[in-house]
């Protein structure tokens, strides 16, 4: 019997949302069909691939294909310029690892004005990570989305203990774009939605952040979580789930065990940035099959193979 | 799958208000009515003119532009016996935001409401009956099968017949309900739509026991499998039931807020 596709599309769709302005503008989302089914409707927007870069810039310390991409640039504000020129960026993500104050504590006087020239600096749009500290990046957020006002930038992310205060200050106040944080969890993906949207944050300006975890790590959770908010969202029609999803990847899959064991260590696993690169990938791909709407990774090389990859399933 | 479908029963001609409004052309009661039901929940407003033998037509558009326009072409539900006033309805109405349904055929005079739903791409309420109440879920079925037939041969979608079993009135019929349920879940199993005027069922009980007696009874037909209702939407009770019930059926997913979306 001769096959006969039924595309299945939905007349829910996934909200559009654009990050950047002008020329330099991505927008993500947009959607009404299941997770890269392409040959059921084709993507009005194909899933975004956004480059990390922190403040420190000590992520490239012992992986030497890295720090030669990065080479000669000493400020956050070059290294994002490098980052929004790699093959298959799209935006860039500028996390404030040093502003933990677990750590470095950076100031968030000299957080903004990092902030500020790596605005400036990029042609591409910008994401910028706080400290996963709860306290300091209400702090940040709020003065970093004073600084760049007009430059519709997304903040990753506002959580059920500090919604109140990031959705006020950078949806609500300066108009920029807000991440709802939950972790693995898809009632209170579901409920942080809810409450945003309460507090007078419009869906159009929250991008989910469903959680991650590097595969291998419970992967299987985030991917059945992913999977089941698209559905709600396609099936359902339920436009408290509707919202594009954003995973950070890097951040995850850096620092699990394959990915920092040193080779003098383990040397049976062969090279440990090979295998960093391939965890990043590896979970970067599972993400986008389970739903997610843009990824963010560090390697160059990852960031090459997973644009490749969404280009040739378009 | 989809969530329950709720049709709010408020814009109905027995209404003091709402016969004056429609005797006067006056907006005010029946906006105010609308958008009370539509800040409620309901998906579709049924919009009840009576027999309106003289001036149904011109009746009849009034109203579907009257709050299609005001309120984003919000989905309507056009429920009178009068068939050329359904079609004058139809003829203006906007379905961006759903198909219009036709409130009601039966397996008896009205069975060509049927024809008229499936000539204009309506939806249809199919009430189980044909002279009086069937007797029991035997002639419920037959009548089912008469009008699912009768759909079908004319090219409409069996999910656009929305079958109403007929909520009996317990001050009089307590014995029947328990058939009525039943008759939803033999729906149900064949892959049907139902629905119904839900709050029949609690006729002559004191006010105050109403909402009890509905919400009961909605749980028990959505554990049927009811897929739709014709109700109060302001019944507050009641609303937390649907939504409840939608969540245990698995129909929306769940939030701490959920009562408040």
């Amino acid at each position: 019997m001769p096959f006969t596709a039924k595309p299945r599309k939905f007349s829910a769709g996934i909200i559009e949302i654009p990050l950047g302005v002008g020329q330099n503008a991505v927008t993500i989302g947009g959607g009404n069909v299941l997770p890269l089914y392409y040959f059921d409707n084709p993507a009005k927007n194909p899933p975004a691939v956004g480059v990390e870069i922190t403040d420190t810039g000590v992520e490239a310390a012992g992986l030497p294909e890295l720090a030669a991409y990065y080479e000669g640039a000493n400020t956050p504000a070059e290294r994002a310029k490098k980052a929004a020129a790699m093959e298959g960026a799209d935006f860039v993500c500028l996390r404030f690892e040093g502003a933990d104050p677990g750590g470095l504590n950076r100031s968030v006087a000299d957080c903004v004005a990092i902030a500020k020239e790596v605005v400036e600096a990029i042609n591409k749009p910008l994401v910028i990570a706080g400290s996963k500290n709860l306290e300091k990046d209400v702090e940040l957020f709020s003065a970093c989305a004073e600084v760049c006002s007009d430059k519709n930038v997304l903040f990753l992310s506002a959580r059920e203990e500090n919604y109140k205060t990031i959705g006020a200050s950078c949806a609500l106040a300066y108009g920029q774009k807000v991440g709802a944080e939950s972790s693995v969890d898809i009632n209170l993906a579901k409920q942080l939605n809810v409450l945003m949207t309460q507090l007078g944050v419009q869906p159009q300006s929250i991008v989910m952040n469903l959680g991650s975890a590097a595969a291998g790590y419970g992967f299987e959770y985030v991917a059945s979580t992913m999977e089941r908010v698209k559905l709600a969202a396609l099936e359902q029609n339920d436009t408290m789930l509707q919202m594009p999803v954003i995973t950070p990847v890097a951040s995850e899959t850096w620092s699990v065990k394959e990915s920092i064991m040193p080779e003098s260590d383990m040397p049976e696993w062969g090279s440990l940035e090979e295998r960093g690169i391939e965890m990043e990938t590896v979970t970067a791909s599972a993400c986008l099959a389970s739903g997610c709407d843009a990824v963010i990774l560090r390697h160059p090389t990852s960031v090459k193979a997973i644009a490749a990859l969404i280009a040739a399933l378009l | 799958m989809a969530r329950f479908t709720i049709i709010g029963e408020r814009i109905h001609c027995i209404s003091p208000s709402i016969r004056e409004a429609m005797d006067t052309k006056n907006p005010e009661p029946i906006l105010k009515r609308a958008k009370e039901q539509i800040d409620a929940g309901a998906a579709y407003l049924d919009v009840n003119i009576g027999p309106a033998e003289s001036n149904g037509e011109e009746l009849m558009k009034w109203v579907v532009q009257l709050i299609q326009e005001n309120f984003d072409n919000h989905p309507l539900c056009l429920d009178t016996a009068n068939r050329k006033a359904i079609e004058a309805g139809i003829s203006v109405y906007n379905r961006s935001k759903g198909k219009p349904i036709i409130n009601s055929a039966d397996a008896g005079d009205r069975i060509v409401n049927i024809d008229l739903a499936a000539a204009n791409d309506a939806i249809c309420l199919a009430l189980c009956s044909k002279s009086g109440i069937s007797k029991d879920n035997d002639e419920r079925m037959m009548y089912c099968q008469e009008m699912l037939e009768r759909g079908m041969s004319l090219g409409m979608d069996p999910a656009d017949l929305w079958f109403d079993p007929l909520f009996l009135v317990i001050k009089g019929m307590q014995d029947k309900l328990m058939e009525v349920l039943e008759f939803i879940r033999m729906c149900t199993d064949m892959g049907l739509n139902t629905t119904g005027g839900l709050s029949n069922i609690s006729n002559g009980m004191p006010k105050h026991i109403r909402p009890i007696m509905d919400s009961a009874m909605l749980a028990m037909a959505m554990m049927s499998g009811l897929t739709s209702a014709i109700v109060n939407p302001c019944d507050q009770r009641l609303m937390e039931t649907i939504k409840s019930c939608d969540i245990i059926r698995g129909d929306t997913l769940y939030a701490d807020s959920y009562l408040e979306v």
